[in-house]
């Protein structure tokens, strides 16, 4: 659909600012309520994501001894004004992009690692024992899958010869869906997702049985709030844009429903399945199989462009 | 001065007295050099709750409801153990259906207590979908202990000189029933924790224990077996019905946590069989004979096999109503010494598995705490007693 919206709506209601943040706290509840049922339980109430989050917004925020209180309150706002300005350059709900230019791919991956670095970042600032560990891990995580991911959408982008997420976009609608010929790259692409936004069994920097909640254990109130809607957005981008490029692209709010809980289905499923990876497994499993296949992936995707080329 | 700042500062990962891997209070200090574990202590003592020094002002029958609340799990273990040496003491012969009864309700006990760690070690290493599985199934068992006796955790089966619930046919009948659902459900964890390569991955090879060091750190219950120690009550002291009713030891060699998984799995099945042999073979009788209230006068010792190992009760009667004292011993502070000595080496994330790998109980091992006085004096006046306890619970 491609309807002009004033840049100011853009930023603040749609679909940059109160549209992703309430999709976001639904399609927290809706990873809940998958997982839960998934697990034999019964899962929150439709209302429970928004319950927390006006609930954490209106604590106390500490700020522990130790910490740069600026970099402190400052790190939550970052990330989430990095997710949330990543969501301008994606075709949200099937809209056009509210902002496009060339190579804006590479931005919007850019955007989408804030948050990590943000949270490895705080809990780099603290002097809390469990968030110095989880920092470690959150940045080591970030290393191993942050290549696999970049490579796995650029499968996508070199297919439509273009580094614009709208001419990709574009590109996969009008032609067969990427998942057929990249089924790699779709799958590096969605596990590389689960990576970033840490969910199990990734979930190595904040798992709660060894280092409580890692690198954000200190953080309270409106930072902690911050901080958990920020990884909402991220996990609305970076299912629409795994969606766009390899399902076929957006091009309506349907499609954008039906293809975003798709995916949101699969990565539910594939977080009840299995055990928490420790963090050197994390880094063994991107680094010796993922990247490989992304990289196999790409080969193939040149050698076929050359081919073609030849003739 | 000098040599302090430049010696390499230790980075101690403190876990306990709360943390979101124990459900009990208890102090871990692990030193890591990034995420390997360098060295390891253990410090206990949160929860004692006094309940020896309890023991000794209430009567022997009062007892049996208090040492029963030594611990929520295991709680028909530890009645047992009290009940089989007070008949000692009193030379009083239980009727068999009696001992069968409580033998019944002590597979029952373990079948709830392996599901239960089942879940909670699954938990520890991330994989919450078996966590709930496994709980949703305990609830079987559950069901059948709360059909059995009214209750879901502290029974109160025990009686001096015999049971208080009798198992009829109606009853016999519902607890096969759960058994055969819970058989096929104890097959598939058995596949699952034997197949599952996210999971393997956490278990195998992670807390290795090998047999001289089983016996070296005196490890016990399900945790030596897993390292191919051939060490059970229920054969070795067969005790309660455990004569007529044999059970096959189950011991595996994979010495890691995977080991531990099957041999508790396998005991599993080990239980299920015996269930159904005691419900097919129950000996007709009386359920209860006459205990004296007052005990003759002497000492003597009760091992059963609670669920987490061998648990030791030491009992002396001054002739009175009441214990002259009650030691107990869980099986629980024997592994202790088999967490720390293995968690070295490891990886920090493993910690958790190789914790709950023994399956421990907090509160029931709280049993005395050790008073170490630098002033030499071994003799401590109440007052300082009291001041001490303010101090170190502060």
């Amino acid at each position: 659909m491609n309807i002009a919206i004033n840049p100011l709506i853009a930023l603040l209601v749609f679909p940059g600012g109160i549209f992703l943040l309430g999709w976001g706290l639904f399609y927290e509840f809706l990873d809940r309520k998958l997982v839960a049922r998934f697990q034999n339980r019964v899962g929150p109430r439709w209302f429970q994501p928004l319950a927390d989050w006006v609930k954490l917004l209106a604590k106390e925020e500490i700020i522990p001894d130790g910490v740069n209180a600026g970099l402190f309150l400052a790190l939550p706002v970052v990330a989430l004004a990095g997710a949330l300005t990543a969501a301008l350059y994606v075709p949200m709900a099937g809209w056009m992009p509210s902002s496009s230019f060339r190579g804006d791919l590479v931005v919007t991956l850019y955007l989408l690692s804030m948050m990590t670095l943000c949270i490895g970042l705080a809990g780099a600032n603290t002097m809390d024992r469990f968030s110095l560990v989880g920092a470690t891990r959150a940045l080591t995580q970030l290393f191993s899958y942050e290549a696999p991911f970049l490579l796995a959408l650029l499968g996508p982008a070199l297919a439509a010869g273009s580094w614009q997420i709208s001419d990709v976009n574009a590109y996969a609608h009008n032609n067969l869906w990427m998942i057929l010929y990249q089924p790699i790259g779709f799958l590096v692409a969605i596990v590389g997702l689960m990576g970033k936004l840490e969910l199990p069994p990734f979930d190595a920097p904040e798992a709660e049985t060894e280092i409580v909640s890692g690198a954000l254990t200190e953080y309270s109130g409106r930072g902690l709030a911050l901080f958990k809607i920020g990884r909402n957005v991220e996990l609305v981008v970076g299912l629409s844009l795994v969606a766009a490029f390899y399902l076929g692209g957006l091009s309506n709010p349907l499609e954008f429903i039906l293809k975003t809980l798709g995916l949101l289905l699969l990565t539910a499923g594939l977080q009840s399945l299995f055990a928490r990876l420790r963090i050197d497994q994390t880094v063994g499993l991107w680094w010796r199989i993922g990247a490989i296949l992304a990289l196999v992936q790409l080969l193939a995707i040149l050698a076929g462009q050359a081919i073609r080329g030849l003739f | 001065m000098n040599e302090q700042v430049n010696a390499p500062k230790k980075f101690i990962v403190p876990i306990g007295p709360q943390h979101p891997a124990l459900k009990e209070p208890g102090h871990f200090e692990f030193t890591v050099d990034g995420e390997i574990v360098t060295g390891a202590s253990v410090r206990l003592g949160y929860v004692h709750r006094g309940i020896e020094k309890g023991c000794e002002q209430r009567s022997w029958i009062q007892d049996i409801y208090l040492l029963e609340r030594i611990c929520g799990i295991c709680s028909h273990s530890h009645a047992t153990a009290f009940v089989l040496g007070v008949e000692k003491l009193a030379k009083v012969t239980v009727p068999p259906r009696a001992q069968a009864i409580r033998t019944l309700f002590l597979e029952l006990e373990r079948i709830h207590s392996h599901f239960l760690w089942l879940g909670v070690a699954a938990h520890e290493g991330g994989f919450d979908t078996l966590f709930m599985y496994s709980w949703r199934d305990r609830e079987t068992v559950m069901d059948i202990l709360e059909n059995l006796s009214g209750n879901r955790v502290n029974y109160s089966a025990n009686v001096l000189g015999g049971v208080k619930y009798d198992v009829d046919e109606k009853q016999a009948d519902e607890i096969r029933k759960g058994i055969d659902f819970l058989e096929e459900r104890a097959h598939y964890y058995l596949n699952v924790v034997t197949t599952d390569e996210t999971f393997l991955g956490r278990t195998r090879h992670i807390g290795l224990m090998s047999l001289e060091q089983a016996v070296t750190l005196d490890a016990i219950g399900p945790t030596a077996r897993a390292s191919g120690l051939a060490r059970d009550v229920r054969v070795d002291a067969p005790y309660a019905a455990y004569v007529d009713f044999p059970v096959k030891l189950v011991t595996d060699d994979r010495c890691d946590l995977v080991g531990r998984f099957v041999v508790r799995i396998n005991e599993l099945f080990e239980s299920y069989r015996l269930i159904r042999e005691i419900l097919d073979h129950l000996p007709a009788g009386d359920l209860t004979t006459k205990c004296p209230r007052r005990i003759p006068e002497g000492e003597t010792i009760s091992r059963v096999e609670a669920p987490r190992g061998e648990l030791f009760y030491f009992l002396k009667s001054n002739g009175s109503d009441k214990p002259e004292r009650v030691k107990v011993r869980t099986p629980s502070l024997c592994n202790w010494a088999s967490v720390i000595n293995l968690a070295v080496g490891h990886n920090l994330a493993d910690i958790p598995m190789i914790l709950a790998g023994i399956d421990p109980c907090f509160s029931c091992n709280d049993r005395s705490v050790t008073i170490r006085n630098p002033g030499g004096s071994q003799v401590w006046s109440w007052e300082e007693l009291r001041r001490y306890g303010i101090e170190h619970y502060k």
